[in-house]
């Protein structure tokens, strides 16, 4: 049980030290951050201007002041305003961070239920027409960068067969069908990009399983197949690729920019580019701390989850 | 009699992991410890796992630092070398391995391995250096034709020479040899450790054998000191301790070990129970917990070593009057 | 170097060399713009048609690649020189540095690749200087990882401290020992972090944020191209197939690095076969017959074969032993002998790449080489059980003791959960392992080697068996627990009557606990009978050698065999022992020689058997 605390305080400490990283970018970076924002074009910006901003961004202030201040605001839950329209960040935040979770949820589904069974086949079957054919195609997917597999599939089923449209969102309640329809595409070009990865993983877990000591025990015991397979080589076999599939997740959370991108889903990771491209800096530093705080969140699952399954991680 | 050419008095090595965040547990691997090796003697250390030898071989050599006592190399106390002066003290003290695959390295040929303490101390010029290697394997039984290939190309027991080669390159006094036939055959270990017997009294090794293996360490050593959770429990010459061993623990180690000999084999002493960890050792004498002549008096204190039995031998046994040779024992048939 | 290396290497090597030649070529300029020939398809000039500003596209490609591979390369080796220098050090010095490096990297891990692009990019600006920047961090925690792992499994090794004894100081042991050993997975991790690069380049210039258009690059192509997707399709495909192509070719040679890094990829093709779908009668020689007895376990011929990339090798040949109720049989050799094997041939359980060429193996009248799965599996466990050496890998380390017990029973009887744990609790309490209820919740790391090993003793004899075969059990154990386990053994053996056979390569532990021994030697049995027999009177100079090796209390020092065991892929022609055998006539290297049985319930395979 310490052991789990002692995770769950670990975590929190990162959090502290991922904001207080993105603060200090921002704040030691070469050059005068509001200088920096306003320069378009290689011009020099207009002096008022910049002073206006800095007083708005409050970077007139000493550097400490500047730290409580801001991190005040970030336990209130006060992520700032944008600079384009001066609405509250943590509204658009809102609104957009569950469409990119919704994304991750369905292709992480597909990629596991693609890959995991196909891996626990193909290993136990090494070498046969299954595994090959499996392992090529693999090597394949995981050869084609994830916006090279959205920019084809677009070109294939929307422009060539026409059975979707090209990209777009529509709200959930407002028509569940064609939310579904539309998510179709953007998820399975994750999820086809995800596959190949637990695919591998999974087989090369279960082929060092297959070969460990104490599954030979197993059958010297006399358990049939089904069980050794299931509560022997699976279940030692699944530390390992929970592992790689928590880091890939955790890769998604920033990574679905690609794929939204091509699709126009509008999550999250959409709304960082748009903010970038229009150096809207509090927006990108609170899209950027808010990805980063979900990102340490999922690893500490992912950890807490490996602590469950493998007992010898939890002594000491 | 002359001194000691290593002395080491009430050594002691406690570990402790001091990871940032965690203080683990100490391991109490050696405690009060006194061992001495004469120019030209060998020396026997022998114990089951977590009795500390192992720890006591690298302290002596220097490789660790003890938590409390002294080790005296040839009169010069080693705590009080500079780093820089103990480097250059190593050429005198060597140490062979117990695993011969791990002992090597895979990306080097042999040749080389072996005249690394030449080079490093810079004993003998580059060009000079080939001949010495193809005159230390000839010395370990190996062709000089041998100086050229890799380590994995031969096989355990050759492994094993050639560690010895590499050890004895820089003309050591003492060696200390950390079972060194553990991982081999029977048929090599015997192979390797008749080379050992030769080279000995060839070369004046003062050598300390640290083994599990008790018959083995009768052939080879003139003393033997028998180690149990890290004390020292009983030492001696090494015909006295195996004809009439003094302490209940040398004589329970001495009856398991299983024997050819048919005289032998009928009655065995079993212990009870399992050795207790390092990290708790039990008050006072630390074998009390599984020995069978244990008092009450046994937990007041750590029985210091005591002349016992009439050849020299010590033993670390506040009780007098127990008759070894009456040891509760289990008469063993064939399994 | 293996062939998928070599292929994987010229493929790499191919786009390297024409990105590089690029500048020598004789393609069009990349920039030179042609408007009036916008997305013109393929033609005799512009191999590959143009682009929307009238490019040429083959060009483009080219150019991209020098690009893309230039930028890849640098981020990689700034990773890697840095990345390598602190993982040594951390791994290394240990200490402050070491936690200063490792959680340093952990904070640059907390931020998504993608993300911690993007904000430095807001910062500084697009462009192949930042792009390079972004790309070193990002690589960096693994590379100080690979480092540094690797220096902590270098350094358990012992040449590390050989170094040390010798008096190396630790620039030279971290030059010279440490940094050669690690080689191999830094360079993996290269090729891993070139692909990846290559990947991340390419997505982010595609959103508009890495290389800076005019200049080409495929991220870039692939942007401008889907805007006009409807218009020229070929347009999108050549750089996605250019991309992923090069790609594909760098996972290949990631691939092809670490297998050849890594010993254990070596292994055999493995067959995924039992011996049970192998065989079908008539496939397999007819098994020697023999006189019915009251043998438990009855193994007749039995010959194993493994397919090796250079051969099928035979470790067991020919091996006959059988062992009745009551009596305990000990199969001794040394290393490369096959005693585990023929264990294990009799369980059927041989690894998946062995299989029984030939013989029989007759359990209470069963064959068990020629029978189905389902009948090897209601044997194995019951009637007939296997303990193995060591017992801390031979448990599942994610299950409690006291369930993989009550596995056991329950795979033989028909038993509750409940149940079977109940009985698995007093078989822990019969082993002798104390305060038995609780220790059945342990988990197997819990408990030391000598529990561990009571622990597989009491699942073995938990359905009651006849036939016990043990594999160098106590191997693995100290001397005084050994005693304990072996007494143990005896006193089960007492209750029930089973039948033993004990592998071991230890003879006084033969000579202490077995009634009739067989004594292998590369493959082969050379010389069986009764326990006192054998050992006062040997009849083949490699037992007599043995007992000269074993070491005594009393009595001259041990001798050795001089040689080695020969390999099962380069046996002698005529007797296998003759190169090491002090006895050796002409005649023995002739021909090999069969199995003799000089006295009734004795054999011996050396032909001067007579002299002794």
């Amino acid at each position: 049980m310490s052991w789990f605390l002692k995770r769950i305080g670990l975590s929190i400490l990162l959090v502290w030290i991922v904001a207080s990283i993105v603060f200090l970018a921002i704040h030691f970076v070469p050059g005068d951050p509001a200088e920096l924002l306003l320069s378009t074009s290689g011009f020099a910006p207009d002096p008022v201007a910049v002073e206006e901003l800095r007083r708005r961004l409050g970077l007139d202030q000493p550097v400490l002041v500047q730290y409580v201040n801001d991190f005040q605001r970030l336990l209130s839950g006060d992520l700032g305003r944008s600079m384009k329209d001066d609405s509250p960040i943590i509204d658009a935040i809102a609104r957009r961070l569950p469409r990119t979770l919704e994304l991750i949820v369905a292709a992480g589904l597909m990629g596991i239920l693609i890959g995991v069974p196909a891996g626990t086949y193909a290993a136990i079957r090494r070498g046969g027409l299954f595994d090959r054919v499996a392992s090529a195609l693999s090597a394949l997917g995981l050869a084609v960068p994830v916006f090279v597999m959205g920019t084809l599939i677009v070109l294939l089923f929307a422009q060539t067969l026409r059975w979707v449209p090209a990209g777009g969102y529509v709200a959930f309640d407002r028509d569940p069908w064609q939310h579904l329809t539309m998510l179709a595409m953007p998820a399975l070009t994750i999820g086809l990009h995800l596959a190949p990865v637990v695919f591998r993983v999974t087989r090369a877990a279960v082929l060092d399983v297959t070969s460990r000591d104490y599954v030979r025990t197993a059958r010297a015991k006399g358990v049939g197949p089904p069980r050794v397979l299931v509560h022997h080589v699976v279940r030692n076999a699944l530390m390992p690729v929970v592992t790689v599939v928590g880091l890939q997740l955790g890769g998604l959370l920033g990574g679905t920019v690609l794929v939204e991108f091509v699709f126009n889903w509008p999550g999250l990771s959409g709304l960082l580019v748009e903010s970038v491209s229009s150096r809207d800096y509090p927006e990108v530093v609170a899209i950027v701390l808010t990805i980063s705080i979900l990102f340490v969140g999922l690893n500490l699952v992912i950890d807490l989850l490996y602590g469950a399954l493998d007992p010898r991680v939890r002594r000491r | 009699m002359s001194a000691p050419l290593v002395e080491a008095e009430g050594l002691t090595c406690h570990f402790r992991s001091t990871a940032l965040f965690r203080r683990g547990p100490t391991v109490r691997a050696v405690s009060g410890v006194d061992i001495a090796v004469s120019r030209g003697e060998a020396v026997g250390l022998v114990g089951e796992s977590g009795s500390g030898k192992s720890t006591v071989g690298r302290l002596l050599l220097g490789l660790l630092k003890p938590t409390a006592g002294s080790v005296r190399f040839d009169g010069c106390d080693l705590a009080t070398l500079a780093t820089a002066e103990l480097r250059l003290l190593r050429r005198r003290m060597q140490l062979v391995f117990q695993d011969p695959y791990s002992s090597l390295d895979p990306r080097r040929r042999v040749g080389a391995q072996i005249a690394d303490g030449l080079a490093i101390h810079d004993l003998v010029p580059a060009s000079e250096r080939p001949r010495r290697v193809a005159a230390l394997l000839d010395q370990v039984g190996l062709p000089a034709a041998y100086a050229e290939r890799y380590p994995h190309e031969f096989s355990g027991g050759q492994r094993q020479r050639i560690g010895i080669a590499r050890a004895l390159a820089t003309e050591p006094d003492f060696l200390v040899a950390d079972e060194p036939v553990s991982a081999l055959d029977v048929s090599i270990q015997a192979q390797v450790l008749a080379l050992l017997a030769e080279l000995r009294p060839r070369l004046g090794l003062a050598m300390l054998f640290i083994s599990h293996d008790l018959p083995a360490v009768r052939h080879l050593c003139d003393r033997v000191v028998v180690m149990y959770l890290g004390r020292v429990m009983e030492e001696g010459p090494a015909d006295a301790v195996f004809a009439s061993p003094q302490h209940p623990y040398t004589v329970a180690l001495l009856s398991a070990a299983p024997s050819l000999d048919p005289t032998r084999r009928r009655t065995r002493i079993l212990l009870r129970g399992e050795p207790p960890s390092p990290i708790n050792p039990p008050s006072g004498c630390v074998f009390r917990t599984r020995c069978p002549f244990a008092i009450s008096a046994c937990a007041d204190g750590v029985p210091p070593l005591r002349p016992a039995g009439r050849t020299g031998q010590r033993k670390a046994c506040i009780r007098d009057d127990i008759d070894v040779s009456a040891m509760p024992s289990a008469v063993v048939d064939s399994v | 170097m293996n062939r998928r290396l070599a292929v994987s290497l010229s493929g790499v090597g191919l786009i390297l060399l024409l990105a590089l030649a690029a500048p020598i070529l004789p393609i069009h300029d990349p920039l030179q713009m042609a408007i009036g020939q916008r997305l013109a398809p393929p033609s005799e000039t512009y191999w590959l048609g143009q682009d929307e500003f009238g490019r040429d596209v083959l060009a483009r490609l080219i150019w991209g690649a020098r690009a893309s591979l230039f930028v890849a390369a640098v981020s990689a080796g700034v990773a890697l020189c840095i990345g390598t220098a602190l993982g040594v050090l951390g791994g290394f010095m240990r200490g402050f540095v070491e936690v200063l490096t490792m959680r340093s990297m952990d904070v640059v891990l907390c931020f998504p690749p993608i993300l911690l692009a993007l904000l430095i990019v807001t910062l500084l600006g697009p462009g192949i200087g930042t792009l390079i920047l972004v790309l070193s961090v990002l690589f960096l925690p693994g590379f100080v990882r690979v480092a540094y792992a690797g220096v902590l499994s270098v350094r358990s090794n012992e040449y590390v401290e050989a170094q040390r004894v010798l008096g190396a100081s630790r620039g030279r042991i971290m030059l010279r020992t440490i940094l050669p050993n690690i080689a191999g997975p830094l360079l993996v991790q290269l090729s891993l972090a070139v692909a990846a690069a290559i990947v991340l380049e390419s997505g982010l210039s595609f959103l508009g944020l890495g290389v800076v258009p005019p200049a080409p690059s495929w991220g870039v192509m692939i942007r401008a191209a889907r805007a006009v997707m409807d218009r020229a399709p070929l347009l999108l495909l050549f750089p996605c197939i250019a991309l992923t192509l090069t790609i594909f070719a760098m996972n290949a040679l990631c691939d092809a690095l670490r297998d050849s890094f890594d010993p254990h990829a070596r292994t055999p093709r493995a067959r995924a076969r039992r011996v049970a779908d192998l065989l079908a009668p008539g496939l397999l020689p007819p098994p020697r017959t023999a006189q019915a007895g009251e043998a438990v376990l009855d193994v007749r011929g039995l010959t194993v074969e493994i397919e090796t990339p250079g051969g099928s090798i035979q470790p067991v040949q020919d091996v006959s032993v059988s062992v009745a109720a009551g009596e305990t049989l000990a199969i001794v050799g040394e290393s490369g002998s096959g005693k585990s094997l023929t264990g294990l041939a009799a369980m059927g359980l041989l690894p998946s790449a062995a299989r029984v060429a030939g013989g029989a193996v007759l359990f209470e009248g069963t064959d068990l080489a020629r029978a189905e799965e389902a009948t090897l599996r209601a044997l194995r466990g019951g009637p007939m059980a296997m303990i193995f050496q060591d017992p801390m890998s031979s448990l599942n380390p994610v299950h409690r003791v006291g369930r993989q017990i009550a596995e056991a029973i329950r795979a033989h009887q028909t038993a509750s959960w409940g149940e079977a744990h109940r009985q698995a609790v007093m078989l822990l309490a019969k082993v002798g392992i104390p305060d038995a209820a609780r220790r059945a919740r342990s988990f197997p790391y819990e408990l030391s080697g000598g529990m561990q090993q009571r622990v597989m003793i009491a699942m073995a004899v938990a359905n009651g068996p006849r036939l016990l075969i043990a594999d160098e059990p106590t191997t693995a154990l100290d001397v005084t627990i050994q005693a304990q386990v072996l007494q143990l053994l005896a006193d089960l053996k007492r209750e029930s009557g089973l039948a033993m056979i004990f592998i071991t390569h230890s003879l006084p532990v033969v000579a202490e606990i077995a009634d009739r021994v067989a004594v292998m030697y590369a493959g082969q049995i050379v010389e069986e009978g009764r326990v006192v027999d054998v050992f006062s009177r040997p009849l083949h100079p490699y037992t007599e050698a043995l007992i000269a090796s074993a070491p005594a209390e009393d009595g001259p020092p041990p001798t050795g065999i001089p040689g080695t065991v020969p390999p099962p892929n380069a046996l002698p022609s005529g007797c296998r022992f003759a190169p090491r055998c002090g006895y050796r006539i002409p005649a023995c290297e002739a021909a090999p020689p069969a199995l003799m049985t000089p006295e009734p319930g004795r054999a011996t395979r050396c032909i001067r058997w007579a002299e002794r």
